[in-house]
């Protein structure tokens, strides 16, 4: 429907309008006939419509456990080595299997077998790991197995699925968790990726044993092992569907696929999955903190516990909670910011629902294990490295002066309900390494000093760059700019030397950033495991546009002390120099950060569950359960 | 026979508006459209990667080169697979089509209807108070923002601060009554604004219509009104009123349901488009272009036939 | 359209069209009022456009969605905007794409229409044509998000596809007119006597279509501010500054937790103004209407 419709313009294309009355009634029964038939047809169509188009999965629910999860986004693909987002994870680790995991409810996360029989023995230079898996474990029936029978899960699959990372085929966002660091990985890439050639580092050495050979040390592997993009694909499933394998997973895990498009996903429970009874002492089960949501009962049953799991994929968050509220819709949602003061009694420094909602639903709350920060591009000459040392010298102060206008208590209390931490450098506050009394000069909001800065490094209004604020063209990244231009002219920065680049999809502005064309960058991470070396490598110089390091930093020291902390096992030492790197991003103004936004999860009642979604995504669900009579 | 090979010639000279379509709509939208590399690329990519991606999306190859596999995929009917999901595009066609019909054409149907029947009483009473009042609503219609409606229809009839009579989003749909509770509010949004345009042309129509010389002549004769109005007056305003219909048909398939289904996070082919767009899916988007392309082209043809069933002197040159 | 052949004005007589058409729209007092609600924001818009008011809508001191008061007539957004002067200043950015959208579409319309009309059957008719088909081919939204695409970071991609689709409707009325006019005595007597073809068309032919490019003009007018809205809703819009079509985006999230001021404003204003435009174009149309004049 083009907006210009008032008007016929095809009107005086009507010869017919101006023929005699006796050849109107003439032809009226043709175009009656036809008229009539037309719409005749149109309802027919309409009518099979409505008996086809979404009856695929009609309700044959009776009498089935359903749990309804939801999603503030959804996935694009399922496939194992494409599940670069949380949303794409809920579904992964569901469905396949990986080889360890995390336990349900300890925290700070611990390490658990999963598929894997035990914790991987290492040997004693830290290079080779061997990892035995459970024997009788199947693969759910599917078209694509011989006479569509599952057939057992061998160590064979585990090799393969990860040797998929390193075919270009394969289209992997994954392969950077272990690019450069399993023996012989990258020549067998270069060799054509051809499935029937070994890889050393990488083999099963009898039916259930893996074997692992690292160039060098790599203390996160088995975090890594644990992610969805770990998962275990068989083979003939990935030859079988092509392209759609991404739609069609065939795994081992706890359920199986019913249905998949844009707005959810449908998952029933896996009849073969193996029937592994929960120990909730060994989960973490804590009274304590976890008594009040009658996760006790769940103790001794066998995982899924849920016939039915259905997670739908809701981007607004005040729809989501309307049908959070509604009470026969989705089970799980958090509280939009829009209605954040009427739904919680208190914000700080405990977070407490208001009676009438505490009344019919469970709350927990903790920071996500990630944050957001603003870099600035150090290989814009305007503001970054420069081959002329003084005016790197006024960039530095440039750089400075503008994290000084940025008020993070503001930005916290406009965007993040005044609930997110905020904390110096990039060593977010759930690793084990966050330091609690680091200086927390970084975060002064004091455009007064800006200015002085400003003005002693020897700027003036007309010489500032144009300051190029990238973000994608939605309301929130738009008032975030706002925000900022607002801080910005407090320093004396003119306003029309602050423009805002959009770009209508995160894809266009994640090209513009890896092509490193935007002076200032907002990002978000998301920790792929809890350990701050997945921060770190964000401002390691080689890993510069296009790769994860946004800023393009680049500091001999910073680097240095990277590539030695990297092989090195957690231990105080280890800690130690991690803050000296967070120092050295620190001293250099290189980024504005950072911020980790609180999480609150509301569910109903009816539902035993002890929700996150933070690492990984969505390896809880499997022990969610949901109470019979309500 | 005689119009079978009429419509064969109509479709060849038609051939040269599709492959306008085409290119425009190729060249902007996959030539200079946006790219997936770099959202398929992952956290921490190497520039080799990204090569590898781009070479594997084709993006690499000469502008004919794709062009002439894009008419390729148009004339089999046969676009490949997503390059996000991975899915068939024709079967993602085939789960989202339907909705997307389903969604749209009630409100179509119902907005036309009543727009027939609101334009004839306007007509009726022409110059009276009544048509003055109608007009007076259908301008006020067409002035208010579809956005606005939508907004405004989902507080009032949806929310929980409204009546909340009906899910505030999403499409559940299993039975007919899932139907009816998913599709009220977008289709009254609709009707909504598509009334007052609806209207204000039909009863344009209408009115030239009573103004013939026939329809004189009927009334001098004492035909009652309401025959007058069904056989001599709405008879002959079929034409441009099917017409319209007929036009309308192509847009309404595609971006009609856009905003609504945006709005309301339905799955349709609108959603799905849209998506494809800002993700640059573009085996996606050139399935609907060129499917869009291919429906107007034969619309226009079934026009032309329409017009030739209804009027022998144009003939089927 | 029979009738129209004998009252047609010829020129010398154009005059007296306008002049009839000035006099009869005086008399019509919805048009009136409508035009003196369009010329106050006009007005508004030009003030803006003259730095005299609205031009506190980026400034981000106020408290998160204050309240209305003297210092905030309407309240503040979320970061503490004015609300009241970016409602203000949104209708210079209404005004902008009205005024660019309308005037570039008219006159690529018009003139290709009538290019088109004259040479009516020839090679250039036919490329004309065609090309007024594949643009109406092409979804709209589609085709604005694609231009949008296409032409990342110019802030007049919005602009550009907005003209790119609308002239065709001015098009397709003018080719017709011209086609009827050009077989009219006074046309076929400035070709006796030898007047060159650009001669005819632009002093013979086009001034008798003036009256379409007006109305049609203003109807574009609105289409264009209707149709920025929503596309500033699906982000490929308004690139710089604030419209109203982004205070009803940021306001979708809003209203369902009791903020309605920023969608109120924005609504309010876009519907009175589109709301007197219609009317104003309606009774512009039946001033020109020459069946009405001579009647």
């Amino acid at each position: 429907m083009t907006c210009i419709s008032r008007n016929s313009p095809k009107k005086s294309n009507f010869p017919h309008l101006q023929k005699p009355l006796y050849s109107l009634i003439q032809q009226f029964p043709i175009v009656f006939r036809y008229f009539m038939s037309r719409r005749i047809f149109g309802l027919l169509i309409l009518i099979s419509l409505l008996l086809t188009g979404g009856c695929s999965d009609g309700p044959d629910t009776n009498g089935m456990k359903i749990y309804r999860h939801s999603l503030n986004g959804s996935p694009t693909s399922l496939d194992p080595a494409q599940s670069a987002t949380i949303y794409a994870n809920h579904v992964v680790v569901n469905v396949y299997d990986t080889l360890y995991s995390y336990k349900y409810l300890t925290r700070p996360y611990q390490i658990k077998p999963n598929l894997a029989a035990a914790l991987p023995e290492v040997s004693e230079d830290g290079l080779t790991y061997t990892i035995r898996i459970k024997q009788g474990v199947r693969f759910i029936d599917d078209p694509a197995f011989p006479n569509g029978k599952g057939r057992e899960v061998a160590a064979a699959d585990f090799v393969y699925s990860l040797k998929r990372h390193f075919d270009p085929e394969t289209r992997s966002q994954g392969s950077w968790f272990w690019a450069g660091r399993i023996k012989g990985m990258a020549e067998w890439k270069q060799a054509g990726s051809n499935y029937d050639q070994e890889v050393e580092g990488l083999r099963a050495l009898d039916r259930y044993t893996i074997q692992i050979i690292l160039n060098k040390p790599f203390p996160q592997l088995v975090h890594t092992l644990a992610q969805g993009y770990a998962a275990i694909v068989p083979r003939e499933a990935v030859e079988h569907y092509g392209r759609e394998f991404s739609v069609r997973p065939v795994g081992s895990g706890p359920f199986k696929l019913q249905r998949f498009d844009s707005v959810g996903v449908v998952l029933v429970r896996n009849p073969g999955y193996r029937q592994e009874p929960i120990d909730l002492a060994y989960e973490g089960y804590d009274e304590a903190l976890h008594g009040k949501f009658g996760i006790k009962e769940i103790d001794g049953r066998a995982p899924p516990l849920v016939d039915r799991l259905e997670i739908h994929f809701i981007k607004e968050s005040l729809s989501r909670w309307n049908s959070f509220t509604k009470g026969n819709e989705i089970q799980y949602a958090g509280i939009p910011k829009e209605l954040l003061d009427d739904v919680l009694a208190e914000k700080k420094p405990d977070i407490v629902l208001k009676p009438q909602y505490a009344e019919r639903y469970f709350m927990t709350s903790g920071y996500e294990n990630g944050f957001v920060h603003t870099d600035f591009n150090m290989r814009d000459p305007e503001i970054g490295y420069n081959e002329d040392k003084q005016r790197e010298e006024m960039n530095h102060a440039l750089r400075c002066a503008i994290r000084y206008a940025f008020d993070w208590e503001d930005r916290n209390q406009r965007f993040y309900n005044n609930m997110g931490f905020v904390f110096p450098g990039i060593i977010p506050p759930v690793t084990p390494e966050y330091d609690p009394d680091g200086p927390k000069d970084a975060l002064e909001h004091n455009p007064e000093k800006g200015r002085k800065l400003l003005a002693e490094a020897g700027w003036t209004a007309d010489m500032l760059p144009t300051l190029t604020y990238g973000g994608v063209a939605s309301v929130d990244s738009r008032q975030m700019f706002e925000q900022f231009r607002g801080w910005l002219t407090k320093i004396g920065y003119p306003k029309e030397k602050i423009v805002f680049d959009s770009y209508a999809s995160f894809g266009d502005y994640n090209r513009a950033v890896k092509k490193a064309k935007i002076k200032m960058v907002g990002m978000g991470w998301g920790l792929d495991y809890p350990d701050a070396e997945n921060t770190l490598q964000l401002f390691y110089g080689p890993n510069g546009s296009p790769g994860s390091n946004n800023a393009n930093f680049n500091h001999p020291e910073y680097n240095r002390l990277y590539e030695e902390t990297a092989v090195m096992q957690p231990s105080p030492e280890r800690t130690r120099l991690y803050r000296r790197m967070n120092q050295i991003v620190l001293d250099a103004c290189v980024t504005i950060s950072g911020l980790s936004r609180r999480q609150i999860f509301l569910w109903h009642k009816d539902v035993v569950s002890f929700p996150d979604q933070s690492i990984v995504g969505g390896f809880h669900l499997k022990y969610v359960d949901v109470k019979e009579d309500k | 026979m005689e119009i079978l090979q009429y419509a064969l010639r109509k479709f060849i000279t038609g051939i040269p508006l599709i492959i306008g379509v085409t290119l425009i709509s190729f060249l902007l939208m996959v030539y200079f459209g946006p790219d997936k590399t770099y959202e398929l690329a992952g956290k921490n990519p190497t520039p080799e990667q990204i090569q590898e991606i781009r070479h594997q999306l084709g993006y690499d190859k000469p502008f004919v080169a794709r062009y002439l596999e894009y008419m390729k995929e148009l004339v089999t009917f046969d676009f490949g697979y997503s390059d996000s999901t991975g899915e068939r595009v024709s079967s993602i066609l085939k789960r989202t089509v339907p909705i997307s019909l389903a969604l749209i054409l009630p409100g179509f149907i119902l907005g036309n209807l009543l727009g027939i029947a609101l334009a004839l009483v306007a007509a009726y009473h022409r110059g009276r108070w009544l048509d003055k009042f109608i007009m007076s609503g259908s301008v006020v219609g067409m002035s208010v923002s579809f956005l606005i409606v939508i907004i405004a229809f989902q507080i009032l009839l949806s929310s929980n601060d409204g009546l909340g009579w009906f899910p505030v989003r999403g499409w559940n749909v299993y039975n007919f009554w899932d139907y009816l509770h998913y599709v009220t509010v977008p289709t009254l949004a609709t009707v909504f604004v598509a009334l007052g345009y609806n209207t204000r042309f039909y009863r344009a129509v209408i009115v030239e219509e009573m103004g013939r010389d026939h329809v004189r002549t009927a009334k001098a004769f004492g035909t009652p009104p309401g025959e007058l109005l069904f056989k001599h007056i709405l008879k002959n305003a079929m034409i441009p009123i099917i017409t319209r219909i007929m036009f309308s048909i192509p847009m309404v398939v595609i971006s009609g349901s856009l905003l609504l289904e945006s709005y309301f996070g339905i799955p349709g082919v609108g959603l799905v488009t849209y998506d494809s767009i800002t993700t640059g899916d573009q085996p996606i988007l050139k399935a609907v272009v060129g499917i869009t392309a291919v429906l107007f082209v034969i619309v226009l043809i079934l026009n032309d036939i329409f017009y030739k069933l209804v009027d022998p002197r144009v003939s089927l040159k | 359209m029979n009738t129209l052949a004998e009252d047609r004005n010829i020129p010398g007589e154009s005059e007296s069209l306008w002049g009839k058409a000035w006099y009869k729209f005086r008399r019509d007092r919805t048009g009136m009022l409508s035009l003196a609600v369009v010329m106050l924001f006009l007005i508004i818009a030009l003030g803006v456009w003259a730095g005299l008011w609205g031009q506190g809508w980026s400034s981000v001191e106020g408290s998160m969605w204050a309240k209305p008061s003297a210092e905030h007539w309407l309240g503040t957004n979320i970061i503490g905007q004015d609300i009241f002067e970016r409602g203000i200043y949104s209708t210079k950015t209404a005004f902008e794409v009205g005024m660019v959208v309308a005037i570039l579409s008219t006159i690529l319309g018009g003139l290709l229409g009538a290019l088109s009309g004259f040479f009516s059957n020839s090679w250039a008719d036919e490329v004309i044509l065609w090309l007024m088909g594949v643009l109406d081919s092409i979804p709209f939204y589609l085709f604005v998000a694609a231009i949008a695409f296409a032409l990342q970071g110019f802030p007049y991609s919005m602009h550009i596809a907005m003209i790119a689709t609308f002239w065709t409707t001015t098009a397709r009325l003018v080719r017709g007119e011209v086609i009827k006019l050009k077989n009219f005595e006074f046309v076929e007597a400035a070709r006796a006597i030898g007047l060159p073809r650009r001669l005819i068309i632009f002093r013979h032919i086009m001034p008798n279509t003036y009256h379409i490019l007006l109305v049609q003009a203003t109807i574009v007018f609105v289409s264009a501010i209707k149709s920025e809205v929503i596309l500033s809703f699906l982000g490929l819009g308004v690139v710089d500054g604030v419209s109203w079509g982004l205070m009803i985006a940021e306001s979708t999230q809003e209203v369902q937790a009791g903020h309605y001021a920023n969608f109120l404003t924005a609504s309010i204003l876009l519907f009175a103004l589109v709301m007197a435009f219609n009317m104003f174009s309606d009774s512009l149309q039946d001033a020109l209407d020459p069946k009405k004049v001579s009647a």
